[in-house]
């Protein structure tokens, strides 16, 4: 016989999953949505809400490139920028991290508790600052300005450090030593292989961070042949396509799919990767 | 003596990172002070000092007041369901009673849109919404609205909107976060509050959420600091203005206008930075201190 506990989280569960099913309906339709309009033509849109691919893809690249949007070149801007940017944040920032957690040096908690307080400082406040100062060194509408700033990033270290606190071992670093490897040579020989999940995880948020970011290049960068991704979304915006719905769908699904993909390889990365770079203050 | 050689190697190892910074982190926030002192223009020309004079004619503005004020209502709105919703959802997620299957599809799938890129999230919603989108399209067709509406030109669904799409976008980080802090705490706690009879509601306000406090207080803080600098999803959802009628106008849309205005007054602009950056320092700091543990 059921008692009346069992019975209750029985309805319980069954109210639950319910609710995880609207709020699962909201999270992906609108993704959907995207994805799907992307291979509809513009008249398969106007004619109704459809939630099954069809087959216009290749029409809708043409009408893109028609109107002189170059999605393939703002494509490669964004990938070049997103993987510079990330080496850079990977590199330095398991470096600043090892500086700080293997060494003892005077001022050393300082500095780890300064880390804390720019990763919560909002320093995208300073970008007009930044861009003119930028415009005096002859580096605006160049990539470098978006690209180099990424060696102070303070997150990265944030994480590098909690990550480098749970792996690193010192007998590692010291048998190294007695077999007289320089310190940069136990950086680099010994303790990045050990470091490899922690350094993929911080490369995936460095990536998607710089992948997505459209206010400082929307700001740095003023030629088209330099617009990232998210700077040709702003001019699919215009109203050169504003009846061209499938070429538009098209464009922002171009944005989106290479994370989502991402995303499907690293899942377990990300989600962990969030959870890690919080816990433990 | 040669271990206290050794040492020094940290400063070698932190110095690239600390000349990045002084360049590309410091400095700027100094220039962007300074110039906030200025009448600096991006068409060049003399620069003089006015002292306060940007400032004081951001207060004597209706329009910077507003787009504080809405950042806030923006910011706020989309924070109470955001910890609200997760909260919920994590402690489900994490019951035992419940026994949930599947926790970790559901928790990826509703962190998706986390990952997206803003800029096109705006986009795409501006099309949604837009007088011959799916959405008018559907309530017409489903009988709910007799005719098509112009859902963007009305002020309070279009703050609306964007409140929603910060929902959407960070409701899954947060349960990843909340779920993450419950799992550190130790289950025997629970077992103990159990045998001693207490309720599960009791469990949650007297165990988990008061040791929940120090990701509560990353939630919150990291939520603001990112809120009051929210830029892309409402100035790319309607004409990059604010409109309609200014309704979503926020800080960050504010200061890009006079950066970009027809004569580039970055003076103006580096004083809403100043301005939105000091207010964000405080308002951090602030619920630090209060929500400190107190020894």
């Amino acid at each position: 016989m059921l008692t009346h506990y069992k019975l209750n989280t029985i309805v319980l569960r069954g109210l639950v999953y319910l609710l995880l099913f609207i709020l699962l309906v909201i999270t992906i339709v609108p993704i959907w949505l995207l994805l799907v309009n992307a291979t509809r033509s513009t008249t398969e849109i106007q004619q109704g809400v459809g939630f099954l691919p069809s087959s216009h893809l290749v029409e809708n690249y043409g009408i893109l490139q028609g109107k002189g949007l170059n999605l393939w070149r703002g494509f490669l801007n964004s990938l070049f920028v997103a993987v510079a940017s990330t080496v850079l944040t990977v590199y330095f920032g398991l470096m600043t991290a090892y500086g700080i957690v293997v060494y003892n040096f005077k001022g050393k908690y300082l500095f780890s508790n300064f880390i804390i307080i720019l990763v919560l400082i909002p320093m995208q406040l300073s970008i007009v600052g930044f861009y003119q100062y930028m415009s005096v060194l002859g580096l605006t509408d160049n990539f470098a300005s978006l690209i180099l700033p990424t060696i102070a990033a303070a997150g990265s270290v944030f994480f590098g450090k909690q990550y480098l606190e749970s792996v690193i071992i010192k007998d590692l670093i010291d048998a190294g030593r007695v077999d007289g490897a320089s310190e940069f040579s136990i950086f680099h020989r010994i303790m990045m292989p050990i470091a490899i999940p922690g350094a993929v995880t911080m490369g995936i948020f460095a990536f998607i961070a710089s992948w997505n970011n459209f206010f400082n290049a929307f700001i740095l960068i003023s030629s088209i042949e330099k617009y990232t991704l998210p700077m040709l979304v702003q001019t699919l915006r215009g109203d050169v396509y504003r009846t061209e719905y499938g070429a538009i769908y098209l464009g922002l699904a171009v944005t989106i799919v290479p994370i989502i993909i991402i995303y499907l390889i690293f899942s377990r990365y990300i989600v962990s990767g969030i959870a890690m770079g919080s816990v433990k203050e | 003596m040669v271990k206290f050689k050794r040492d020094h190697y940290g400063y070698i190892f932190i110095a690239p990172f600390i000349i990045a910074f002084l360049i590309f982190g410091l400095y700027p926030v100094y220039n962007t002070f300074y110039l906030s002192f200025t009448d600096t223009t991006l068409l060049g020309g003399d620069a003089n000092f006015v002292g306060l004079t940007n400032f004081t004619r951001l207060f004597a503005d209706n329009v910077f007041m507003k787009a504080v004020k809405n950042t806030w209502i923006i910011w706020i709105l989309n924070f109470i369901p955001q910890i609200g919703i997760a909260m919920l959802l994590a402690v489900w997620f994490t019951s035992l009673r419940l026994r949930l299957k599947g926790v970790g599809v559901w928790r990826a799938l509703f962190f998706l849109p986390n990952l997206l890129m803003p800029a096109a999230i705006a986009a795409l919603f501006f099309s949604l919404f837009s007088f011959y989108g799916p959405v008018n399209q559907f309530l017409v067709r489903a009988g709910i609205l007799p005719e098509a509406m112009q859902f963007l030109q009305n002020q309070t669904i279009a703050r609306g909107l964007v409140i929603f799409i910060q929902w959407w976008m960070w409701f899954g980080a947060t349960i990843i976060l909340l779920m993450a802090g419950m799992t550190a705490i130790p289950t025997a706690l629970y077992e103990s509050a159990m045998i001693d009879g207490a309720n599960e509601r009791q469990m949650l306000w007297r165990i988990t959420i008061p040791l929940l406090k120090p990701i509560l207080i990353f939630v919150f803080v990291t939520s603001l600091v990112g809120g009051m600098q929210i830029f892309d999803i409402p100035y790319l959802l309607t004409d990059g203005r604010g409109s309609p009628a200014g309704s979503i106008m926020t800080n960050n849309i504010l200061m890009y206008l006079k950066f970009s205005s027809s004569k580039g007054h970055i003076g103006a602009a580096s004083a809403v930075g100043v301005l939105v950056f000091i207010m964000t320092c405080i308002c951090a700091f602030g619920i630090f201190y209060f929500l400190r543990e107190k020894k």
